[in-house]
Order: structure tokens, then C-alpha cells, then sequence
């Protein structure tokens, strides 16, 4: 199978089987492209669904801590504030906050500097959870200058209560921790409203990581968080908890659809967004965590929330695709089995066309389209076969009569005198004669002959064409000589032939005729017209006084002849019609005036060469046009010695 | 010889020991960058792990400061023998009466910005508050700020840019190399007004360099001609090698438990790389620039951040 598209071309079944199953695809693919895209958006509502709730969820417990610290911390805020006076009193309030409320780890109140006279520059009251026991110290020293905190001036700067980006537990004696807490700042004013200090409460992010990380709507889903600043502190990867943000790929590799969504959940919004994240196509849902600034995410993969659809995507896809290579296959054989008999029918009309027409077609039953094709193909058969029984025999008739009519036409030919030159013994006599038929016979004639220093000689042409013609002409031939050998005067020869031939003429057949007699020794010529062409005597039409009819149209008591003195060294031209009204493809005939043209200037020239010059002319007319009529010309001068 | 020559012979020879031994102890160069580990310092520590030092026959630790050491610090207690200074900074202590020189220059340009929160010209938020490191760095910010007399109320931060991303602040000062890369990595979005580069505006002015307490060097003079040399060493093959010197950098950040990634990292070298080509020459050129010195002590002298000119020729090692 060297090229497919003729193997195709070539077989009906296969295009057949190919259409049915194109066309099945088409179905198949439309349909199933609706039933795809509609259960994909459902699985995608699902999902959405599925995942916002779970997310909706965990921000309300996230919250639900974030807003006991709050609480917490509101509740507490005007103890310190009170005991102003009592600075040690605050170092109790502070561990009085943790014993309260077991979600803190830590608190401090703190002050400004120098705020408390007898204290110094530093007074910061901190209480944190050592492991269950509650530990209380005053803070503050060169080193550690709290009011340079972000904790610290946070508060102080924006002058209202703000949540501190998570950050790690950093122990000024550099031992490193890596537990990751956040702070509720607020300021702390006096009673005057002046700004004295900043209360600020600590929560680990231990628990609340946990609680965020095992949020798992799919099994390759995840969970992240970020800060205001986009920064990591809840990640499956941990090497990026505070190390890498939202936007660190971006900083290489630009990313409008990463750099868009850790923006938008900077700016605290709620949504979905799908985009390539971290290496996968994913689905990232995300919400804000109240007023931290933070912001909670989950990240499902593409191929985690389409997963069953895409499996079954591809059984589906599978199943079609099998089931079109086996209905291309079952079709092709079933058309092809179907389709047999037809390829039966061509292989005998093949051989039919051979030659072998008495090939045996299958008899079939069928009554089918195919059924009636082999039906009408036998008959077609039985009507070829007599047809080409009939054509034999015609052609065998043809054939016959083809033989027959050679025969006729060599006959014919034989009649007249076809041995030039004619008189080879006499130089007084140039002529030269030339008959030729339009078909296998003609009903044309010419004779000639010497008989006591006379010259007789005759162009005639028989009306009408073919067999009748040829015989009528045979007659003629055989008259005029048997007549003409009387020494008669070239009238009374056409007199006695006219009588002749008008008897028993049932079919009315003629013969036009020019009759002539040239004294050789004085060059008379004696001639007689009946009904034919005017020769051309010396380049001019013979001028004809008494024309007669033609022969053997009707009794006529004399035919009138004429006589001219002395016709020595000039050329005479005897034709029948099929000279000057040969015609062309386009019907035109060669015409008098160029046949005058061309007799013009014969002087030097021979019999022989103004007979072939004239033929010569009449084929160039013709141009490959089948010859409309007998041609036939004699031409003769008689020299003077 | 009698008592006395005896006397004397042997508290030669017991001073001569005992010098020998102090000379053995302070053999130790213990080099402090003014910052945590980052790939700010690349040059020094590609020179201490590809051997340069050792191979210079010099013992040098790298210790890091702390909060209650800072670089500064420990070399005013003589607990480093050099550190990392801006040169303002170095010019500050000169002036305060702690001789220092400048035994090797890194940086040739000046690094610092100031950002506005707001797409806004920084240079045109008369009396806005702007952060500035706790820890200094800000020498030229302020004479800028007198100069141009844009008043600007300076919050000093300890170690992030939370206090300018929560809004406490309406712009800050920030390291082209550092935190102009952090602020990018929050999702901040740099324009073409909100930036102000000191360096194009007339202010540039070296930043980072290495020195040493006079005195030690005086006595350390070979010593610290070698550190300065393998150091210098140090930061030519991190020139050349920015990925191998990565791998070196994200070790120390690593072992410090320095809260940063390899990107950042490497931003900031080539951002250091680039400072340390010289705007004219196009070279690397490792030299204090007597013209910058003196536009510096200047500038900080008719701003009121020195009490006299520190000069060139004070500085320099020779």
C-alpha cells in the first residue's frame, strides 16, 4: 500500500467504511465534547464548593483563637493602665493574662522609655509559658532596647491595635529557636489619652500551622499561609517557612498570575484563582485571616480535582477510539462482503470486454440495487452478444461488398484508357487523362482514340453517384466507342447514344458529355456539348454556341454540333465538376476564375504536368476534405510537326 | 654577671616568652562583618573556605554580631581585630576618638535608597516618617534630609521591613543589594517615583570596607596586609565563580539559621558585585577614594555628624 489515497480511492468499501466512521467521529466528538465540558464545569463547581468550605472552616477556627487573644488582651489592657503608680503591680498583670488564657504564650507591657523614674530607661513587663510554668521578668536593657520592636512600634506608630507578621522567637543570647509566634500589639494610653506604651500579647503559630497544614481537601492538596508580606509560615516545604514569600519565583522568573495572587491575597480578598503554582497546574482558593493581614490558602492540584473525570476522560476517549477502529474494521468487511458481487460484475465485464462475451454471469438472487445492477448487466450482455453477432454479419456483408465494389471499381478503371503517353508513336499528340472517383466507383468517364487520322475522344459525368452511376457510365463507355468507331461527326455520335440510352431508362439516369474529333491532319476540331462543363481552350472558356442537353434524358432527333478550324498547338481542357466546384471544409468551391488562373501560362507545359498542376491545386483547396465529387480531366494539344 | 644582671637576663628572657605567647594568642585575626551572614561578606568567607587566609598563614574566625554585639562594638572592645564599616561609619568613630584604618575598600559605590510607600517622590514628603537601621547606616540620609532640609522624622527598625509594609512608616531606608530585594520578594512594586538612589543624586559615597583598630594594626601590620590581600582574593574568585560562591554563602546563612533563600542571596551578590566596579574606571578597584573621603567628612561636618574633618591620610594604612 504505497499510497493510501489511491488504495482508498480504489476501494468503495473502504471510502465507504472510512465516510461512515468520519462521520461517526464527528457525532462522537461533538457529543462527547458537550458531555466533557458540562461535567467539567460540574466537577469544577464541586470542587470549588468542596474546597471553600473546607477553607471557610479553618479561618473560622483560625479566627476563633485569634479572636480569644483579642479578647484576651482587650480585657486586660486597663489593669496596667490603673496601677501606673505600682510599676511591680505589672509585671503581675502580665503573668495574670497567660494564667487567664492558656492560648497565649507570652505577654508583655511595656513602656517607653524612661516612663517610670525609679525603674530607669527600661520598664517591660514579660510573662511567658516555660513549659507550664509561668515565668515573669523585667525586660529591657542597652542591648535589648524593646521600644526599637516592631511589636513595640507598631502599635506606637499606627496608634491602634495591629497583629505583628509571625516571626521566630528570637533569644538574644543566641540560642535559636525556631518556633514561629505572632503578636497582638496595642497601644496603652493614660488617662489623658497619651500613648505610654504597648500591651502585646503572643501566640505560638505551633497549633495553628498544625491545624492549617492538615487542611486536605484532595490527596496531593495543600495548605499554605503568608504574612502581609507574602512570606511563608505555613508550608508543606519547609526549607520556605520564613524563608521565601509568595513572590520569590517571581524575582527571576517573572510571574503575572503568582505575583497577582500573592497581591490579592495581600490585599485580603476572597477567591479562586487557577494558575501554574509551584510546578503545577492548580487551583489555589484563599481567604484572608481577620485583621492579621495574613492570608490562608489551599492549593489543589489540577490534576487532583479533575483526576476521576480525567480517568474517565481517557477510558471514554479509549473506548471511542476503539470502538471506531473496530467499526472501521467490522463496516469495511461488511460493505466489502456486501459490495462482492459488484466486484464480480466488474471482473466479467472486464473479461467481457475482452472479447469473451459469452462470459456466464452469477446467477443471483438478490433483488436489491445490486441485484437489479446484475440483472440489467445480463441483459446488456445478451443484447451486446446479438449486437455483436449482427455486426459480424454486416461486417461480413460490408466486407463483400467492399470486395465486390474493388472489383467493380478495377473493372471501371479498366474501361477507360489509362497508358500514357497514349500514342507513344506520334509526337503530334500530347494527352494525358486522369479520372478520379470520389468513392470506390465513380460516374465519371473519358475515352479516346486514333482511327484514321482522327481523334476521338469524350469527358462525361453520370448523374448521380456510386454503383447506378458506375454502370450507367459503363454503358456510356461502351456506346461512344462502339458508336464513335463508325467515323461519325461527334453530333451524330451523340445523336445515336442519346437514342440508346433513353430507351428502357426507367431510372432516368443521365450523362453529361463532351463529345470531340480532331482532324490531325488540319487540326478541325468537331465537337458536341451535351449538358457539360465548357472546356478551356488556349487559358479561355470554349465558347459554345448550340449547348444540348444531356444524354439519355429524353429523344432528341439531332444533337447540334460545331466545328473549329484548327485547334494545332493549343491546349484543351476537358473536366467534369469535380474540378471547379471541389470544395473545401468550409463549402467553397475552387471556382472558374482560378481555374482560369491556373490554365493560364500552360503554354510551356505538358499534358501530363497541366493535369497534375490542376490536381495539385485541387488538393491544396480541399485541405483533408473528403473529395465532394468525381474528378476527372483530360487534357490534349495536337502539335504541328 | 651578679644578682642584678641575673635579675635582668631572666626578666628579658620571661618578657621575651611572655611576648611570644601574647604574640601566639593574637596571632588569631578574628573578623567581624558588620551583619549577619549573607552574601554581603561572600568575599570573606569564599577566602576563608578556599583556604586563602590559611594559605596566607593567618587564622582568621569569622564571628558573626549579635544584638548585644554588634561590629562596632566588638571592635571598639577589641573583641574583633577588623570589621566591615561603611566608611561613614568608620569616619563617626574616627571623629569619637577610636583611631581606625581602612586596610582594604570593597565597595566603590553607595548603595543606599530611600523608598516611598506611596508612588510618591520621597524628596518631596517634607517631615514624613522614614525608617532607618537601628543599628545606623543612615549617615547620609541625614545630611541629606538637613541639606535639603526635608525634616523627615527617622523611625529606627531593628532587623525587617514590617513597620514600612503595615504602613507605620511612609517610606524607609534600604540597601540596594538587601532590603531593595526584599521589599521586591513582599511583592512591593518599585516605579519610577517612588525610588530615590543616592548615588545618582550626588551622594555617592563608599560604603563597605575593612578595618582595623589602629593600634592593632600598627602592631599587626604584616598580618593585616596579608588578610587584606587573601580577602581581596576572596572576592575576586567570587567574581568570577557567583555560583560556587552561593553554595558557600547559603552555608554560612545555614548555619547562622539566617531566614533568607538562595534567590535573595544571589541577587544580592551580584547587586554587591556590581557596587564594588567603579563608576569611572569600570574596574574593581579595592581603594578608598580620597575624593569620596573628602566629600564624606564634609558633608557630615557641615551636617553635624562629625566635630572635625576626618581625612584621607587618617584612614589609610600607610
Amino acid at each position: 500500500m504505497k499510497n493510501p489515497i489511491i488504495y482508498i480511492r480504489k476501494s468503495l468499501s473502504k471510502r465507504l467504511s472510512l465516510i461512515v466512521v468520519l462521520i461517526a467521529t464527528i457525532i462522537f466528538v461533538a457529543a462527547l465534547g458537550f458531555l466533557f465540558v458540562e461535567s467539567r464545569k460540574a466537577v469544577r463547581q464541586e470542587a470549588i464548593s468542596r474546597a471553600t468550605e473546607v477553607l471557610d472552616n479553618t479561618v473560622l477556627r483560625v479566627n476563633s483563637l485569634l479572636d480569644r487573644v483579642v479578647i484576651a488582651t482587650d480585657n486586660f489592657e486597663w489593669l496596667p493602665v490603673r496601677h501606673l503608680e505600682t510599676p511591680d503591680s505589672i509585671l503581675t498583670y502580665s503573668a495574670r493574662i497567660l494564667q487567664c488564657n492558656p492560648d497565649l504564650n507570652g505577654c508583655s507591657i511595656s513602656f517607653e522609655p524612661d516612663f517610670f523614674k525609679s525603674k530607669g530607661r527600661y520598664f517591660s513587663a514579660y510573662s511567658y509559658n516555660n513549659q507550664g510554668t509561668i515565668e515573669t521578668e523585667q525586660e529591657g536593657n542597652d542591648q535589648y532596647e524593646y521600644f526599637y520592636m516592631d511589636w513595640y512600634q507598631l502599635a506606637k506608630l499606627l496608634d491602634y491595635p495591629v497583629w505583628t507578621e509571625p516571626f521566630v522567637d528570637y533569644n538574644p543570647e543566641a540560642v535559636y529557636t525556631r518556633e514561629v509566634i505572632a503578636s497582638y500589639c496595642k497601644p496603652l494610653r493614660d488617662y489623658e489619652g497619651k500613648y505610654i506604651g504597648t500591651i502585646s500579647s503572643d501566640i505560638s503559630l505551633e497549633w495553628l500551622s498544625k491545624m492549617v497544614s492538615a487542611v486536605k481537601p484532595y490527596p496531593n492538596s495543600y495548605s499554605i499561609m503568608i504574612g502581609q508580606g507574602g512570606t511563608y509560615f505555613v508550608h508543606p516545604d519547609t526549607t520556605k517557612l520564613l524563608n521565601e514569600t509568595i513572590f520569590t519565583p517571581t524575582l527571576e522568573q517573572p510571574d503575572s498570575a503568582l505575583s497577582e495572587l500573592g497581591h490579592a491575597m495581600q490585599r485580603g480578598e476572597t477567591g479562586m484563582r487557577q494558575l501554574m503554582f509551584e510546578g503545577k497546574d492548580s487551583y489555589v482558593f484563599y481567604k484572608p485571616l481577620g485583621s492579621t493581614g495574613w492570608s490562608v490558602a489551599i492549593v489543589c492540584p489540577e490534576s487532583d480535582i479533575f483526576g476521576g473525570y480525567n480517568r474517565l476522560y481517557n477510558i471514554v476517549i479509549a473506548i471511542v477510539v476503539v470502538g471506531l477502529i473496530v467499526m472501521l474494521i467490522v463496516f469495511g468487511r461488511i460493505i466489502h462482503h456486501e459490495l462482492r458481487p459488484l466486484n464480480t460484475l466488474a471482473l466479467q465485464a472486464e473479461t467481457i470486454a475482452s472479447g469473451q462475451f459469452n462470459q456466464a454471469l452469477p446467477d443471483d438472487k438478490r433483488i436489491d440495487e445490486i441485484g437489479k445492477l446484475n440483472h440489467s448487466f445480463r441483459n446488456m450482455q445478451h443484447s451486446l452478444v446479438n449486437y455483436i453477432d449482427e455486426l459480424k454479419h454486416t461486417t461480413a456483408m460490408q466486407a463483400s461488398i467492399e470486395s465486390e465494389l474493388k472489383v467493380a471499381s478495377d473493372i471501371q478503371m479498366g474501361m477507360i484508357p489509362r497508358v500514357f503517353p497514349p500514342f507513344p508513336d506520334r509526337q503530334d499528340i500530347d494527352l494525358y487523362a486522369s479520372m478520379t472517383p470520389a468513392k470506390e466507383v465513380g460516374g465519371d468517364l473519358y475515352d479516346y482514340f486514333v482511327q484514321d487520322e482522327r481523334l476521338y475522344f469524350c469527358v462525361g459525368d453520370v448523374s448521380g453517384k456510386g454503383i447506378p452511376a458506375s454502370m450507367f457510365m459503363a454503358i456510356t463507355c461502351n456506346l461512344f466507342r462502339m458508336i464513335a468507331q463508325q467515323n461519325r461527326a461527334p453530333w451524330e455520335i451523340a445523336t445515336q447514344m442519346n437514342a440508346f440510352l433513353t430507351r428502357d431508362n426507367e431510372q432516368s439516369m443521365f450523362v453529361t458529355m463532351f463529345i470531340g474529333m480532331i482532324d490531325l491532319r488540319k487540326g478541325v476540331l468537331e465537337f458536341c456539348n451535351c449538358g457539360h462543363n465548357a472546356p478551356i481552350l488556349d487559358g479561355k472558356f470554349l465558347d459554345i454556341k448550340d449547348t444540348n442537353q444531356p444524354l439519355g434524358l429524353w429523344e432528341c432527333k439531332a444533337f447540334n454540333g460545331e466545328v473549329i478550324e484548327d485547334i494545332r498547338d493549343k491546349q484543351l481542357l476537358i473536366y467534369t465538376d469535380g474540378l471547379n466546384e471541389a470544395e473545401n471544409m468550409q463549402k467553397e468551391r475552387l471556382g472558374d476564375e482560378r481555374l482560369l488562373e491556373l490554365m493560364a501560362d500552360t503554354s510551356n507545359l505538358s499534358s501530363q504536368q497541366i493535369i497534375n498542376k490542376l490536381k495539385d491545386a485541387v488538393a491544396h483547396h480541399r485541405a483533408g476534405a473528403e473529395p465532394n465529387d468525381d474528378l476527372t480531366l483530360l487534357c490534349l494539344s495536337v502539335k504541328t510537326l | 654577671m651578679n644578682l642584678k644582671g641575673k635579675i635582668l637576663a631572666l626578666t628579658i628572657v620571661l618578657i621575651n616568652s611572655l611576648s611570644v605567647a601574647a604574640q601566639k594568642v593574637t596571632d588569631k585575626i578574628i573578623f567581624t562583618p558588620q551583619w549577619t551572614a549573607h552574601a554581603q561578606f561572600a568575599g570573606y568567607y569564599v577566602a576563608q573556605e578556599k583556604g586563602f587566609y590559611k594559605a596566607a598563614g593567618l587564622d582568621v574566625e569569622i564571628v558573626h554580631p549579635s544584638v548585644s554585639q554588634t561590629a562596632m562594638n566588638r571592635l571598639q572592645n577589641r573583641e574583633s581585630h577588623a570589621t566591615t564599616l561603611q566608611l561613614c561609619q568608620a569616619m563617626e568613630l574616627i571623629d569619637n576618638g577610636i583611631p581606625l584604618v581602612n586596610i582594604l575598600q570593597t565597595s566603590m559605590n553607595n548603595a543606599t535608597v530611600i523608598v516611598s510607600r506611596r508612588n510618591k517622590d520621597p524628596l518631596k514628603q517634607i517631615g514624613a516618617r522614614v525608617g532607618m537601621w537601628h543599628a545606623g547606616f543612615g549617615q547620609i540620609a541625614i545630611c541629606m534630609s538637613r541639606k535639603d532640609h526635608l525634616n523627615y522624622k527617622w523611625i529606627r527598625f531593628t532587623s525587617n521591613m514590617d513597620l514600612f509594609l503595615k504602613g507605620a512608616i511612609d517610606a524607609t531606608l534600604a540597601m540596594s543589594y538587601n532590603e531593595y530585594y526584599q521589599l521586591l520578594q513582599m511583592g512591593f512594586t518599585f516605579t519610577d517615583n517612588n525610588v530615590y538612589r543616592f548615588c545618582d543624586h550626588g551622594y555617592n559615597i563608599q560604603e563597605d570596607g575593612v578595618y582595623m583598630r589602629r593600634d592593632y594594626y600598627d602592631s599587626h601590620k604584616n598580618q593585616a596586609r596579608k588578610f587584606a590581600q587573601a580577602s581581596r582574593k576572596g572576592w575576586e574568585w567570587a567574581a568570577n565563580h557567583p555560583e560556587e560562591t552561593l553554595d558557600i554563602v547559603m552555608k554560612y546563612v545555614r548555619d547562622n539559621h539566617i531566614t533568607t533563600n538562595r534567590t535573595l542571596q544571589k541577587l544580592m551578590l551580584k547587586e554587591v558585585l556590581r557596587l564594588q566596579v567603579d563608576r569611572e574606571s569600570k574596574k574593581r578597584e579595592f581603594r578608598l577614594r580620597p575624593d569620596m573621603v573628602k566629600f564624606a567628612s564634609q558633608l557630615m561636618k557641615e551636617n553635624q555628624l562629625l566635630k572635625n574633618d576626618v581625612t584621607y591620610k587618617q584612614l589609610i594604612a600607610e
